[in-house]
């Protein structure tokens, strides 16, 4: 009782508080699946990207990229540990984010009312494409480097608004300046990453339904499914940390970037294929950037393009849906893995073709 | 009182190891460093270090490494101080242990430039053993095979010809542990010295790796188990 009035006290003093305790005494509808937790988790990596980021940029130096991390690595007591976090973090985020982005098309978590939340997700994909991009390129190494010196080249050439906005972002063609400057964008992404990833969780919780009939509380209820998912989160971490640190992340960064290590094509980290390979599909700098942003925008415009008024998609939507995830896949594979031009062209056609043409169709049949 | 007891039976034991010449692992070809469990083979790396030092170092720079470091392989600090001061500096300076491993003079082979080693193994796929393949690759080419000028033929390097000459060859150097200098045994103890030099923190990594799976594959369990209670009784 006592306890209670204090908690109330404080509640009523410091701002969050009250909505954290609200949280744990919140009621929800009982037998909610394990990947509701996927939000959370994600939050936590973000948080474990903050810190180990922070630590990771107080030895950084953006004129001796490739030198510093590994002086880092070396010198710094633990520092192999933290860069270990920030790059498992950064390859769990993304395998999380699209894990959810994938159930969340699955389950039609974007219908009605739930459009705005569903937007916000795709927010925080371009948000950590970017920024994860960025720390590819901040790396050092002659991957990261050289598809610098792409998008520098490609920002040289561009006229008008759009070139504008990359010399700003860029700052010209690639230097040693360039690296503080991409630091910053890199950071400010991340924080920009948290304010979405937040804005996100309380869109989806303004579109969940009260629970109708019998509700259970957070606490011990849910609080021990989360913490069960997290300890399991922590098992692939220490896997990955232990015994594959470089799995998946491209080898080509491990040389350092110079004139002298020309790449025949850049193998980009397993998170950042898929898009490469959209890009990658279209000519021209100018289709390499429209391919990006219709894909971002085809994704937004989901809810609108899905003609169903059920909150639950049919058995060909879903099929179509697990099509589209495997296109994505192979997306990537073939982009990490280049066996000519044809598969890369097929797969981002049909990852277009499925969200022009098959969503409204599907949609349309299933909704009669 | 225990440390007492046992840190001279621990000092015999290393120094035993120590004087043993290696045990064979050229044929078959294994390294201590390979696999998931892997860490490095300290005495083999130390012998690498010295392969590098008489064979490679005079063309390829290791700047990511200083002399301090090979404490790490087990050198003492006066061992490390020796092998410090005997390395002149290009200002004519004795090395210190605080100097990072001496950068050679710049070599011209027809153009190329010899890489600096200190993640060489980390840049290659297959890091190890291709640079015991690297380095016991080199022989005559095979006929029909045309060598550009200041070449010589390698099995394992991509195109099959390379700039740089075949340097190991048998007794290059004088193993202090007594063990036998063949090529291949220069090849492979280097190639365990560079892969400890690509990742020093290798065989710390498989071990607090190993101790961190066991602790949270354990949590994972009793989380998942306590989650189930729980649900049983209020979900």
């Amino acid at each position: 009782m006592q306890m209670e009035a204090k908690q109330g006290w404080l509640a009523s003093r410091v701002p969050g508080l009250g909505c954290a305790c609200g949280l744990m005494r919140e009621a929800r509808p009982p037998g909610q699946p394990w990947f509701n937790a996927l939000p959370v988790l994600l939050g936590v990596l973000l948080a474990v990207l903050l810190a180990s980021g922070a630590v990771v940029t107080v030895y950084y130096n953006p004129w001796h990229a490739y030198d510093s991390l590994q002086g880092i690595a070396r010198e710094v007591r633990g520092g192999w540990v933290v860069l270990g976090y920030h790059q498992i973090g950064a390859s769990l985020a993304f395998a999380l984010l699209y894990l959810h982005l994938f159930r969340t098309l699955l389950t039609g978590g974007y219908r009605a009312p739930a459009e705005f939340a569903w937007m916000l997700w795709v927010k925080l994909l371009a948000v950590l494409l970017l920024t994860g991009w960025l720390g590819f390129v901040l790396n050092g190494g002659a991957g990261g480097y050289w598809s610098l010196m792409n998008a520098g080249n490609a920002a040289v050439r561009l006229n008008g608004f759009p070139g504008a906005v990359a010399m700003w972002f860029l700052g010209g063609p690639p230097g040693g300046s360039t690296f503080a400057r991409l630091l910053v964008l890199h950071v400010l992404l991340a924080l920009c990453a948290v304010l979405v990833i937040w804005m996100a969780c309380a869109a989806a919780k303004k579109a969940r339904p009260m629970p109708q009939g019998r509700a259970v509380p957070f606490w011990p209820v849910y609080a021990s499914q989360y913490f069960a998912a997290l300890a399991a989160l922590a098992l692939v971490f220490a896997l990955l940390l232990g015994f594959a640190p470089h799995w998946g992340l491209g080898g080509q960064n491990a040389i350092p970037a110079g004139d002298m290590a020309v790449p025949v094509a850049i193998s980009y980290p397993w998170y950042l294929t898929p898009a490469a390979g959209l890009a990658g599909a279209f000519h021209g700098v100018a289709g390499h950037i429209w391919a990006v942003i219709a894909a971002a925008l085809l994704l937004y415009a989901l809810p609108w393009l899905d003609r169903s008024r059920r909150h639950r998609p049919g058995r060909l939507y879903r099929a179509f849906i697990w099509l589209l995830g495997l296109d994505v896949l192979a997306l990537g594979v073939v982009t990490a893995f280049p066996m000519g031009s044809l598969l890369p062209a097929l797969f981002t056609f049909w990852f277009f073709f499925h969200f022009l043409v098959l969503t409204p169709l599907v949609t349309m049949l299933e909704a009669v | 009182m225990m440390r007492r007891f046992f840190a001279p039976l621990l000092a015999a034991g290393l120094l035993a190891g120590v004087a043993a010449h290696a045990e064979d692992t050229l044929s078959p070809l294994r390294f201590q460093s390979s696999g998931a469990f892997g860490s490095i083979d300290l005495a083999a790396a130390q012998r690498g270090f010295a392969v590098y030092q008489g064979a490679c170092a005079s063309c390829h720079g290791m700047n990511g490494l200083h002399y301090r470091d090979l404490e790490a392989l087990g050198l003492t600090p006066e061992q490390v101080a020796g092998i410090a001061g005997s390395v002149k500096l290009a200002d004519g300076s004795a090395a210190t242990p605080d100097s990072r491993f001496k950068q050679p003079a710049l070599v011209n082979m027809g153009g190329a430039v010899p890489p600096d080693l200190s993640t060489i193994v980390a840049q290659r796929p297959g890091g190890t053993r291709y640079i015991y393949d690297f380095l016991t690759g080199f022989g005559p080419a095979p006929a029909g095979m045309k060598l550009l000028p200041g070449h010589n033929y390698n099995a394992a390097f991509p195109g099959g010809q390379v700039s740089m000459p075949a340097v190991l060859r048998d007794n290059a150097v004088t193993y202090a542990d007594g063990t036998k200098a063949t090529t291949a045994q220069e090849a492979a103890d280097v190639a365990e010295f560079l892969t400890w030099a690509s990742e020093p923190n290798l065989s710390a990594r498989h071990a607090v790796g190993l101790r961190a799976v066991i602790f949270f594959a354990f949590l994972t369990i009793v989380a998942v188990l306590t989650k189930r209670r729980i649900w049983r009784q209020e979900g």
